[in-house]
């Protein structure tokens, strides 16, 4: 007859808590030492008038570190609760007491949750004490942070208890847990990396798509506070009136509810593995027998790839690789040998014997075949990622970024373009193998004293199923090729400068984009810079008459070569954008650059009528060049129009003699929606 | 009664038991005796819970061992290394074995607490190895268990001390009818003890028999050939002769008076049966098994 299941035991509650006191007891003082520090900063400002919102506001920035201090207290504790697992003296002490494992298991859980509680209850009872003097509780605001601090310290504590269960050892334990929480984002930063090395077009920007499986990288990415202000007194004014805090919302909250159910299934693997784990595991650093081959060829495969990546670069890239992409044999060798060492790294911690290399053979083989195949599928892209280009029909959206501006093309809108961007994409992934031997391709321009550029291309595709399609290019165009019908230059030519694509850089009929105002750096001839900064109204009526001017092929010629603008104002003038992203993704910003030249009649007329410049005062870059630094500047010999050896005379304008302080005017031009602020700085006289 | 039914335990592959049977009459002490690596370790451990046997059964009264805290809370166990934690004092570990075992007996901690004599407040780190072992004995008694399993239970204990401890032992067997399974190196002590012995080797129970049996199976002559006659007579069923000048020890399966009128065919002189050790037995059985002393020179 089996015995009556008990599922909690207070003696070895009570044990664990009195054992293990100095950890909780520590994480308790640490923590009220937060409200300690809140009650000096209130008792320091005796004005500063607190609500319940001014506090909810503070739990929930709060709440939004939890997840980090849960991160790592939980491992903390679950260190301890566990301990006895991984000594084989102490599990069999606990596995000869009349108690069923449910019973340990339950009962230790709910010490480590105590533990993990307790100093957070410490912490914010002493914060709502100090709130309800200064100020108020909010009850939602607290029941929200209590709800997320249980849930966040349930994730944290299960995710640790499962790792305590997967190991035999508790040095082993921190190491599988950690590996546990950041494998994800350590896995796609390898992935892209190593696809960077060999694909045209991959990039290794980290892109978190796998984000959401390292919680803790997730959750600092997306739990936020979001908070509303509301003032009565205009924004311009000058009268100072603080605003006031009417909302509080902690953003993306639903995120800890769902960490809390994979905590619950991760506890629920962690019991399934308790029942059948063995007591004579203690000490072994993979107690789960079936857990084994994967713990050593995992290990191995990441000794792979980070130890073949270090080594590469060690040995191999700054010697002898010609070009931006690896080579494949050199990657796959050192690939291999970092592979091995994985392996019997791992074959060691799991023997607990140095003694591994008998009957080795077949493992290692495996190991070596395996780096070898990353390798060849990188290198002759066997799951064809280099040569992806989507169809049409499963685009949603495409973004597209070059020659400093961004475009947005939706479908059913811009068809016509997104199938001139698909035809671009196709004619680059055609030439791969020429894009990876870039340096041949500018010798030979080079060789024939052409002039040459390289032009960064970045496509965004959104596909119709959500899916993101991103890939960016580094394309090399010269002169000739882009006269040549049908080369990669003269498509990227043709398509950038459409009059389609110059009215979309404008985003002049795109009614997601506002324009939201600009600024405009006006160089001198004395050497001086004057800002002047548009209000959106200026900045609407600026972007009307650029419009004129593209209309009437003024503006809006992209010259791939005429990197220095020699012939445009000095002048930095942009415009600046808010983009209402599709589906209440929220809102975007965008800022483009406008080269002002003599021809644009339409935006000088009315940069002029708004008093934004004095064409008087308008210099081209040559003449401001020729100004500054007299007939010998370097842009001028480049350009030929003076001989090489002639000599220039430079004035440091922050030289002492010369220098003088900035802001020498400071002056406010009015408008109708605010005011343009005017600074004139390090005026030389 | 405990049973154990052809138990198998195999770690990494390796059979620790391999088919082990014992059966432990209830109110009896039996000696659980093997050389080193015999698995009589792991025999205890799949005994008190620890280790889950692959194969067979391990049965207390009637009932599994495994995961049954009922049945596990009338067991008390001292394994050969005690765990303690590590800042506990007698009296910490009191109430943490108080909370376990419902029939512990604070009536009976205290008698034994001048017995052993241990200051319960100090912290049982700072006890030597033979003081650890008495709190171990002190506590698993007071738990007042039905089946008292002990491996190698008086090692760092003095003779005083021991004899003290298996006086306790004894009076709860005869007392409440406690069983209990000892395993030990010490044969000499198991056989002042033990009224059961089994004899494992290999993972397996070569042999289990009452200490009665088992002197009454194995006998040891010492004889005196007529004319001084140097070989023992190879009809003779010896396990083990020896000579010290006239006189042939002999150590022969049986029991003595079977012994004896085989010798006497040979018309002996002087034949004298005397009673083996378990020492001796223990020797000659696993002799058997190939574990016989080797009479090596170096």
């Amino acid at each position: 007859m089996q015995s009556k299941t008990s599922f909690f035991n207070k003696t070895l509650f009570r044990k664990n808590l009195t054992r293990f006191w100095p950890l909780w007891g520590m994480a308790s003082l640490l923590g009220a030492l937060f409200p300690l520090a809140m009650l000096l900063e209130l008792i320091r400002n005796p004005s500063r008038s607190m609500t319940p919102l001014n506090f909810t506001e503070g739990y929930y920035a709060v709440l939004t570190i939890v997840p980090v201090i849960s991160l790592l207290y939980a491992i903390l504790c679950a260190m301890v609760v566990w301990s006895y697992l991984y000594n084989a003296r102490s599990v069999g002490l606990m596995h000869t007491l009349p108690i069923r494992r449910e019973g340990v298991f339950v009962t230790n859980f709910l010490s480590g949750m105590a533990m993990m509680i307790i100093p957070y209850a410490v912490t914010g009872a002493l914060c709502v004490l100090i709130s309800a003097f200064y100020g108020g509780i909010d009850p939602a605001g607290l029941f929200n942070t209590i709800l997320g601090v249980l849930g966040l310290s349930f994730f944290y504590f299960a995710s640790a208890t499962f790792a305590a269960f997967v190991t035999g050892n508790i040095f082993a334990l921190p190491a599988l847990y950690f590996l546990f929480h950041f494998l994800a984002v350590l896995l796609e930063w390898l992935l892209t990396e190593f696809a960077s090395c060999f694909l045209v077009g991959v990039n290794s920007y980290y892109t978190g798509a796998v984000s959401y499986l390292s919680p803790t990288v997730h959750l600092m990415g997306n739990l936020g506070v979001d908070t509303t202000y509301t003032s009565s007194v205009p924004a311009y004014s000058s009268v100072y009136a603080p605003a006031e805090l009417t909302a509080v919302e902690l953003e993306n909250f639903w995120l800890i509810g769902v960490y809390a159910l994979v905590g619950a299934v991760l506890l629920a693997l962690a019991w399934l593995l308790y029942r059948r784990r063995r007591s004579e595991c203690a000490g072994d650093v993979v107690a789960v027998g079936w857990m084994k081959p994967v713990f050593r060829y995992g290990v191995a495969a990441l000794a792979a790839l980070l130890g073949g990546r270090l080594l590469y670069a060690l040995f191999w890239e700054g010697p002898f690789q010609q070009g931006s992409y690896c080579d494949a044999l050199p990657m796959a060798v050192c690939m291999i040998a970092a592979g091995i060492i994985g392996y019997y790294g791992a074959s060691m911690l799991l023997a607990k014997s140095l003694r591994v290399f008998r009957r080795s053979w077949l493992g290692v083989l495996l190991v070596a075949a395996g780096c070898a195949a990353v390798c060849a599928g990188l290198r002759f892209d066997l799951a064809g990622i280099e040569r992806r280009v989507p169809e049409a029909g499963e685009l949603q959206r495409v973004h597209l970024y070059t020659a400093s501006n961004n475009y947005d093309l939706s479908s059913g809108q811009d068809d016509a373009l997104i199938e001139e961007v698909l035809g671009l994409h196709r004619a680059i992934t055609a030439s791969a193998d020429e894009l990876r031997n870039l340096d041949q391709r500018l010798e030979e321009a080079r060789s024939r004293d052409e002039a040459y550029t390289y032009v960064w291309l970045d496509l965004n595709y959104t596909l119709a199923s959500g899916r993101t399609l991103e890939r960016s290019y580094s394309i090399p165009i010269t002169q000739s090729r882009i006269g040549q019908a049908g080369t990669l230059d003269c498509l990227l030519d043709q398509l950038v400068n459409s009059e389609a694509m110059k009215a979309k850089r404008l985003h002049l009929d795109d009614p997601s984009y506002t324009v939201a105002g600009g600024g405009i750096y006006q160089y001198t001839r004395d050497n001086s810079t004057e800002y002047l900064g548009l209000s959106s109204r200026e900045a609407a009526a600026v972007l009307e008459a650029i419009g004129k001017d593209a209309a009437a092929g003024a503006w809006g010629q992209v010259d791939w070569f005429d990197e220095n603008h020699d012939g445009a104002y000095a002048l930095d003038f942009s415009l600046n954008f808010t983009q209402e992203l599709p589906d209440g993704a929220g809102t975007n910003w965008d800022t483009i650059s406008i080269t002002m030249r003599p021809e644009m009649t339409s935006t000088l007329a009315c940069l002029e009528e708004l008093g934004l410049i004095d064409r008087e005062r308008l210099l081209t870059w040559s003449q401001y060049d020729n100004a500054i630094y007299g007939p010998g500047y370097d842009g001028a010999v480049s350009e030929g129009r003076v001989p090489a050896n002639t000599e220039y005379a430079y004035e440091d304008p922050f030289a002492e003699e010369n220098y003088v302080s900035p802001a020498a005017s400071i002056g406010v031009i009015g408008g109708e929606d605010g005011p343009t602020e005017v600074f004139v700085a390090g005026a030389v006289g | 009664m405990i049973e154990v039914k052809n138990a198998v335990k195999r770690f990494d592959g390796f059979a620790a038991l391999d088919g082990a049977t014992i059966s432990v009459p209830t109110g009896s002490v039996y000696g659980l005796v093997g050389p080193n690596g015999a698995g009589k370790s792991t025999l205890i451990r799949c005994l008190t819970g620890i280790y889950r046997q692959d194969e067979g059964s391990i049965r207390a009264g009637g009932q599994d061992v495994w995961e049954n805290a009922a049945l596990k809370a009338r067991i008390a166990a001292i394994p050969d290394d005690w765990y303690y934690f590590m800042q506990s004092s007698v009296r910490d570990m009191m109430r943490f074995y108080r909370g376990f075992y419902p029939g512990f007996s604070m009536e009976r901690y205290e008698k034994l607490k001048e017995v052993f004599q241990i200051d319960e407040k100090k912290t049982i780190r700072r006890l030597s190895k033979g003081m650890q072992k008495q709190v171990a004995f002190w506590l698993a008694l007071s738990c007042m268990p039905d089946y008292l399993i002990l491996d190698e239970p008086v090692d760092g204990l003095d003779p005083v001390m021991r004899r003290q401890v298996w006086s306790l032992v004894m009076g709860d067997v005869a007392q409440r009818g406690t069983t209990v399974l000892v395993s030990s190196h010490n044969l000499r002590e198991l056989e002042d003890v033990c009224d059961h012995v089994g004899i494992m080797d290999h993972g397996k129970v070569l042999l289990e028999r009452s200490l009665a049996q088992l002197q009454d199976n194995m006998v040891k002559l010492q004889v005196v050939f007529k004319d001084g006659a140097e070989e023992v007579p190879p009809e003779l069923p010896v396990l083990h002769a020896s000579r010290v000048g006239r006189i042939h020890t002999l150590i022969m399966r049986m029991n003595a008076e079977e012994a004896a009128a085989k010798v006497s065919a040979y018309d002996p002189l002087l034949v004298d049966a005397v009673p083996l050790t378990l020492e001796e037995i223990f020797i000659y059985e696993l002799g058997g098994a190939d574990y016989a002393v080797k009479d090596i020179i170096l």
